[in-house]
């Protein structure tokens, strides 16, 4: 009974024994003899080592019923000790010198009782294996025992204990095994059931803590209980508090009663408690040579208590009992106290202004916090008392709150069934004196010298009683039923029996009372065992039927609702229960990081500990492991939290709190990423996995996607850079007119280009999703701002300006992303409304895509209307007034530079195509009779066939030809294709003779007026020196006074000189000779295209296409050889002449051929000129 | 806004009420109330057209400011677009006599006699009829993205200004219907009534009324109170509209109340227009609740003014008030 208990409770330093052979001891159940026969038998060891052959023979019952198995560990370990025995064996003479009178009477004594019966022999061996079978707090007292007294049997043991099976005789045997086995059957099986309730208790509460545990994952508990539960801890402490105080005052008088006055006792006599097993062969040995140490008992004894681990408060030298039964009792209590949801009420005392009554009817008063007071004040007694104090409570209560429904009573109810749980949990102690033991073992002592058979050899006895009880009553079991068969046995040894007994009886009954047994008169007792016995087995019967009557409740309560306290969820019972110290406590930190409203800025930090991740991992690794396995789980869960904790081993204390994670936030370990897993391979190198996970940003990520609406604005886009681009013609043709003077680069040449959006350079990204790159992504928006600008018509915007809109917009798409946000994670609604589809209902989103997007769109202020409106109207629409915008600029352009042909088509082109030259030829001037050049008079018409005589009036617009004039030379100089050739030779009287021989005689005449000097080109000449330097001058009447010759030279329009390089010069020289309607044509086909380059820059059809007509006009007339060149390059260019990029090489081809033509020409045309200088 | 103050333009207002459809005798509330919301909306266009310019760096105003105000509401500021250009050719054939080829400087100002005479400038100006209206360019035009002025052609932009003054012809059209069966009296009136201007040879109590001078300068363009007037009748054209819209509902709610309450007779005396029913014009005129309510959904603020301030923006007290 007492063993049993003590298991349960034993401090973690304790060791187990190796097997319960108390248990199976029929004597166990009986207290009351043990602390009768036992302690006797202790002192009387102490004092004089005579009792031995008494204890053998008591023993020796036992070891008949033992194993083989162990009886073989017996002998092993006699031998062992024989042989140490021998080691000792001078010393032993030496110490034992003053005794060994007695000793030798014990000895013949003993030897006789050996010859008389059998039982002696086995006697020794038995003792040993009491060492072993018995707890270790008592083994070294059986080794002082042994030591002190065993050397002489040692002698025999071996002899002795091969005797034993032979020697005992079976007749004998069996009646006597029979009788004991019959009520140790029925003990053990009491035994055995109680300890299985204790132990099932245990498990349950494992179980309930197991499965409040697992059910941590599944449930979710809220928090708001917790701070109830850190309310009633806190009480709980503070009650506690309470009674500290209270205590600390007396408890320093009350504890320290120690009187030291055993002199030279044995020091393992001491009372050293829990202490283990390693300081058992220290003790024997300072027992052994007790006479060479200095030291006094007391001072050996604190040396021991301070070594000694354990060791706990309510030790006491003097009080024997009283550390088991405390202890416990103080379990039960804290226990009782703990269970705060119904004990906060008992806590403390009824205060007299909540119940004025309350004392009044209730005459004692009692409560937990009462009740530690008591405990620690040492005022419990026994097991009874503390017992009867805490039903004191529970009865309090119910007798004060009569109304069957109160709360309290369900308080109180709840309370008492935990307490009947708890309270066969404290051992059945009852606190005796050590003095008065003492005293009781002198006087035993005195009767076992008189009766040396029946003393004990046992010598010293623990002064915690609890080997007491097993040895004594083991005695006290077997004594009798050794007894009754074995009348032989003389009378002596019974005879000096009953003192013993006697004595210890008046204990029992004490103690019986205090065990809540019936307790029996002490004269039934005193000599019949089987009396005893009898009343042992019901008392044990009675606590037995006790907790048989628990056991349903205790199962039902560890699943623990059912008790009808509360009619609440079972489960979150329990996890009320389990948890609540840990989450009072966790409350309680959470509550002190607040000051009032606010965060207490100094709390110390929150930081994480390796305790904790490694507990929540560990956490993590369960729940799956379970996720797998239904029901192993728990045992792999146990396993994996093994290895865990091995991992975690001496970092730090891992304190395991019945909590589940989510309390413990700051434990949280997420998971890594595949790619940052450390992996290595055989080698031990480390795998890169990045690599794996590296992909290529897709291109077009930054740039428009194709679209309708895209290509629509990419084309008004376009539209708008081309119609600027005329813009920018006309104005430079506006800029003209009306400017004087024009310098080379006074125009800038509109030269748009064309958008594109460059997308970001090939990007490698290591994981999924977009690139969160705010200012990639903020510059892409800002692109598509300043697209949408330059669409609406602004040409160049301010950064500033670009950068606020680009910001508007971002919040702007901002706010459609968040709607759209709230819109899609708003709840899900049921799939199907009606009732009866299905029972698993389908979950759908609240609101389809279309939906999502149309709400959006309305709660930012668009509808789809609006939008379509404006791609109708912003885009499309100003698409189409663009491209009217755009058709009226390039009329307005070619208007500009043709201004008389604003029918010929749009650019004037046509005009020259579809044959109504009159406009060209300027058929007005045949209407109105004018003949400007006075070609009529000069017949030239009649001579050439023209038409008409007037001449276009553009060609009159001197100054567009001036400006292409300036255009055209510098490109004709920047660009020489081919090198003129080489000039001719100056005609001298050396050369003259390879003249054709025409002109022999007129170059012979020249030179004889210059005096043989080399003739000079008029080319050669500066212009001012030209024979036809003077420029034409028109009359006021406009008209071309008639020539004063057929050929007059300085009044014919062709007379005009042009400037040297110029490419209208040899045309103009010819027009010269020749006046026509086509060499006019020319010119001015080359004037306007000289002109256009100048006008437009770059690009210019009309120019283009005059150009083209010009050559091909001046070919077809031209015979002379050179034309042939013009002819073929100019009508090389001229059919793509068009084009923009097509101008230049065009322009070159005509200035080449222009000069290839004016160097024939020049020669052909200084004779006339010189023949007409002549001639005039 | 002072309640003491008379009213100034009653008579005005009842005559486009009724142009408006209204065709009961508006009472003094009503009238009241109208032009005083009437006034409050001048003011504010006063105001902020006056800030436009200030922003440009101008003192005065200009029609573009004006019309800036107005830009969203495309219809209108087409009927505006109209009414100025006929503005401009009354005033054109006014004094045609000076008007000459003033912007063809630009084209025709070549210092060369020869070039200058030829040069295409002078096309468009010549070619322009004396009495057609001229089209009133807007800032935000697609031809002021051009840095060259772009020649007119008669022949585009009719099917746009079309679709924009679909609001004008359907009240052209109502307007139509309602005079088909006139009298020629009735009509003499409805055409008096359709001239009826806050402005029209009254722009000094326009001017008075409007409080120019404090809004903005005191010297206003002739245009600018031309504009004025015309937005001041489209105002009260829009509130007779909505009220009446309000009132009809209001009535056909209360029929439909009233013939479930009171049973079928009244019901089927409604129903059956017979002879001695009340004419059209007995019908009863415009509360100040409806023009009020008609006000509040025209100053309902729209989804678009607040979608800045949707998620923690805060909503400001006061909206700034809207144009109608």
């Amino acid at each position: 009974m007492s063993l049993g208990h003590h298991h349960a409770w034993l401090p973690p330093g304790h060791l187990r024994p190796p097997d319960d052979f108390h248990d199976a001891r029929s004597v166990n159940g009986y207290p009351k003899s043990f602390s009768g026969s036992r302690t006797p038998q202790m002192r009387a060891s102490a004092d004089a080592d005579g009792s031995h052959a008494g204890g053998l023979i008591s023993d020796a019952d036992i070891a008949s019923d033992e194993d083989p198995r162990i009886a073989m560990f017996r002998e092993l370990y006699k031998r062992s000790e024989a042989k140490i025995n021998t080691l000792f064996a001078n010393q032993k003479s030496a110490e034992d010198a003053l005794r060994g009178a007695v000793a030798d009477s014990d000895e013949p004594q003993a030897k006789d009782q050996r010859a008389d019966e059998p039982a002696p022999p086995p006697a020794p061996p038995k003792k040993p294996a009491r060492k072993l079978d018995d707890d270790d707090y008592d083994e070294y007292d059986d080794d002082d025992d042994e030591d002190a007294d065993a050397s002489p049997p040692a002698k025999h043991k071996a002899l002795g204990w091969s005797q034993v099976p032979s020697s005992f005789p079976s007749p004998g045997r069996p009646p006597s095994g029979s009788m004991s086995v019959g009520p140790d059957a029925q003990k053990e099986a009491k035994k055995e059931t109680l300890e299985d309730i204790r132990k099932k208790l245990e498990e349950d509460k494992k179980a309930t803590e197991e499965a409040a545990r697992r059910s941590f994952h599944t449930l979710f508990y809220t928090l708001e209980n917790d701070r109830d539960a850190m309310l009633d801890q806190q009480r709980l402490e503070e009650s506690e508090r309470q009674v500290e105080a209270e205590m600390s005052g007396q408890a320093s008088a009350g504890n320290t009663v120690n009187p030291t006055s055993n002199g030279y006792g044995s020091l393992s006599s001491a009372n050293l408690g829990a202490s283990s097993l390693t300081l058992k062969n220290l003790i024997a040995r300072i027992d052994m040579k007790r006479s060479l140490v200095q030291a006094s008992d007391a001072e050996l004894r604190s040396l021991m208590s301070e070594v000694r681990k354990n060791r706990s408060k309510w030790a006491s030298e003097d009080k024997i009992g009283q550390e088991e039964l405390y202890e416990a009792a103080e379990k039960v209590l804290s226990e009782l106290k703990a269970m705060t949801e119904h004990s906060s009420a008992f806590l403390t005392r009824v205060n007299k202004r909540d119940a004025p009554d309350y004392y009044t009817i209730i005459k004692h008063p009692m409560d937990l916090g009462t009740m530690t007071k008591k405990l620690k004040a040492l005022q419990y007694k026994s097991k009874q008392e503390f017992v009867d104090d805490i039903n004191l409570i529970w009865s309090n209560c119910f007798k004060y709150n009569t109304n069957p429904e109160h709360f309290l009573r369900k308080h109180a109810m709840y309370m008492k069934k935990e307490t009947e749980k708890l309270v066969p949990l404290i051992p059945e102690i009852v606190i005796r004196d050590r003095a008065e033991v003492e005293a009781e073992e002198r006087r035993l002592q005195m009767a076992e010298l008189d009766g040396a058979e029946e003393s004990d050899d046992e010598p010293i006895m623990s002064s915690r009683g609890r080997k007491a009880p097993g040895k004594s009553s083991s005695k006290k079991g077997t004594a009798p039923v050794r007894n009754t068969p074995s009348g032989s046995e003389p009378p002596g040894g019974q005879a000096s029996q009953p003192p013993g007994p006697v004595r210890s009886e008046s204990d029992v009954v004490m103690e019986g009372t205090q065990n809540g047994f019936a307790t029996p008169p002490p004269g039934t007792q005193t000599p019949s065992d089987p009396a005893g016995l009898g009343a042992g087995i019901p008392g044990s019967q009675g606590d037995a039927m006790e907790i048989d009557g628990l056991i349903p409740s205790s199962t039902v309560l560890s699943a623990l609702p059912a008790s009808g306290v509360e009619s609440e969820d079972p489960e979150y019972k329990v996890w009320k229960q389990v948890t609540k110290k840990d989450r009072a406590v966790i409350a309680a930190e959470r509550h002190r990081l607040f000051k009032g409203d606010k965060l207490n800025s100094d709390e110390p930090a929150l930081l994480r500990t390796k305790a904790g991740m490694r507990r929540w991992l560990r956490n993590q690794k369960q729940i799956s492991a379970e996720g797998d396995k239904a029901r192993e789980s728990t045992s792999q869960g146990m396993e994996s939290r093994g290895t865990a904790e091995t991992l975690a081993e001496g970092i730090e204390v891992d304190e395991d709190r019945v909590i589940p994670d989510y309390y413990d936030v700051m434990s949280g370990v997420p998971d890594l990423p595949a790619q940052l897993v450390w992996q290595e391979d055989s080698d031990g190198n480390i795998v890169d996995a990045s690599e794996e996970f590296l992909r290529v940003l897709p291109r077009g990520s930054f740039t428009q996607p194709d679209s309708k609406l895209a290509r629509k604005m990419d084309a008004n886009m376009r539209q708008m850079q081309e119609t600027r681009k005329i813009c920018s013609k006309v104005g430079i043709v506006k800029q003209m007119q009306l400017q004087s003077q024009m310098y080379q680069n006074q125009f800038q040449k509109y030269q748009p280009e064309p958008f594109v959006e460059q997308d970001v350079p090939a990007h490698v990204m290591n994981d999924g999703g977009p690139v969160v790159s705010p200012w990639v992504c903020r510059a892409a928006l800002q692109r598509s701002v300043a697209k949408i600008f330059y669409h609406t018509g602004f040409e160049e915007y301010q950064p500033s300006a670009l950068d606020a809109v680009t910001d508007a917009a971002s919040d702007f798409f901002q706010k459609i992303g968040e709607t759209l946000k709230s819109y899609m994670e708003s709840p899900k609604v049921p799939a199907t409304d009606s009732a009866e589809a299905t029972a698993a209902a389908q979950w759908k989103r609240a609101y389809t895509e279309p939906e999502i997007v149309l709400h959006t769109l309305s709660s930012v202020g668009i509808d789809v209307e609006s939008l379509e409106s404006y791609i109708k109207d912003d885009v499309e629409r100003l698409g189409t007034k663009l491209s009217t915008v755009h058709d009226r600029l390039r009329s307005l352009l070619s208007e500009l530079l043709r201004p008389a042909l604003a029918d010929g088509g749009e650019d004037g082109s046509s005009a020259f195509h579809d044959g109504s030259e009159q406009f060209i030829g300027g058929d007005f001037a045949e209407d109105i009779d004018e003949d400007f050049f006075g070609f009529k008079e000069l017949g030239l018409d009649k001579e050439f066939g023209l038409a008409t005589l007037s001449v276009p009036l553009h060609l009159l617009q001197n100054r567009m030809y001036n400006a292409a004039q300036a255009q055209n030379t510098s490109a004709a100089q920047a660009v020489t294709l081919f090198p003129p050739p080489a000039s001719y030779p100056r005609i001298t009287s050396a050369n003259l003779s390879s003249q054709i021989g025409l002109v022999q005689g007129f170059f012979g005449s020249k030179l004889q007026t210059t005096n043989n000097e080399p003739l000079v080109e008029d080319l050669e000449l500066p212009p001012k020196q030209r024979p036809m330097a003077a420029r034409p001058r028109l009359p006021a009447s406009g008209k071309i006074p008639p020539p004063s010759g057929p050929s007059g030279p300085t009044s014919s329009p062709s007379k005009r000189p042009l400037p040297p390089t110029a490419p209208g010069q040899p045309a103009a020289k010819a027009g010269g000779s020749e006046p026509s309607k086509k060499k006019l044509k020319k010119n001015s086909g080359v004037a306007l295209g000289a002109a256009d380059p100048a006008a437009e820059g770059d690009e210019a059809a009309a120019g283009g296409e005059s150009s083209k007509a010009a050559p091909g006009k001046t070919m077809t007339n031209e015979t002379s050889t050179a034309d042939a060149n013009v002819k073929g390059e100019g009508e090389q260019g001229a059919p793509e002449g068009a084009g923009v990029e097509k101008h230049a090489p065009t322009g070159t081809g005509m200035v080449n051929s222009t000069s290839n033509t004016t160097h024939l020409n020049d020669s052909a045309v200084a004779l006339p000129n010189g023949t007409a200088d002549d001639a005039s | 806004m002072s309640t003491d103050r008379t009213p100034k333009y009653r008579q005005e207002i009842q005559q486009m009420m009724f142009v408006s459809g209204e065709t009961a005798e508006p009472a003094v509330d009503t009238t009241t109330l109208i032009e005083e919301i009437v006034r409050q909306q001048v003011v504010e266009i006063l105001a902020r057209s006056t800030t436009l310019a200030t922003r440009r760096g101008v003192r005065s105003i200009s029609t573009d400011d004006l019309i800036f105000l107005i830009r969203h509401d495309k219809a209108k500021v087409s009927r505006l677009k109209t009414f100025l250009s006929w503005k401009d050719v009354r005033k054109n054939v006014k004094d045609s006599d000076d008007k000459g080829g003033a912007d063809a400087a630009d084209f025709a100002a070549a210092d060369d006699p020869i070039a200058g005479g030829v040069a295409a400038g002078p096309q468009d100006v010549a070619s322009k009829p004396k009495n057609k209206r001229a089209r009133v360019g807007l800032a935000w035009d697609v031809n002021s993205f051009y840095s060259v002025q772009v020649p007119e052609r008669e022949d585009e932009e009719d099917e746009e200004e079309e679709e924009q003054n679909y609001a004008t012809l359907q009240r052209l059209a109502a307007a139509d219907e309602r005079t088909k069966n006139m009298t020629k009296e009735e009509y003499v009136f409805w055409s008096e009534c359709r001239q009826a201007s806050f402005t029209y040879r009254k722009s000094k109590r326009f001017r008075e009324w409007a409080g120019f001078g404090i809004v903005t300068e005191s010297k206003p363009n002739d245009d600018i109170v031309d504009i004025l007037g015309f937005l001041t009748f489209e105002i009260v054209q829009t509130l007779t509209e909505e009220a009446l819209k309000v009132k009809e509902r209001e009535d056909r709610e209360k029929n439909r109340r009233g013939g479930a309450e009171n049973g079928e007779s009244i019901k089927k005396r409604k129903r059956e227009t017979g002879l001695f029913d009340p004419p059209e014009e007995g019908r009863t005129p415009v509360e100040p609740r409806h023009i009020r309510e008609a006000y509040r959904k025209l100053q309902a603020t729209p989804n678009k003014n607040i979608a800045m301030l949707l998620h923690n923006g805060r909503l400001p007290a006061r909206m700034p008030l809207r144009l109608i």
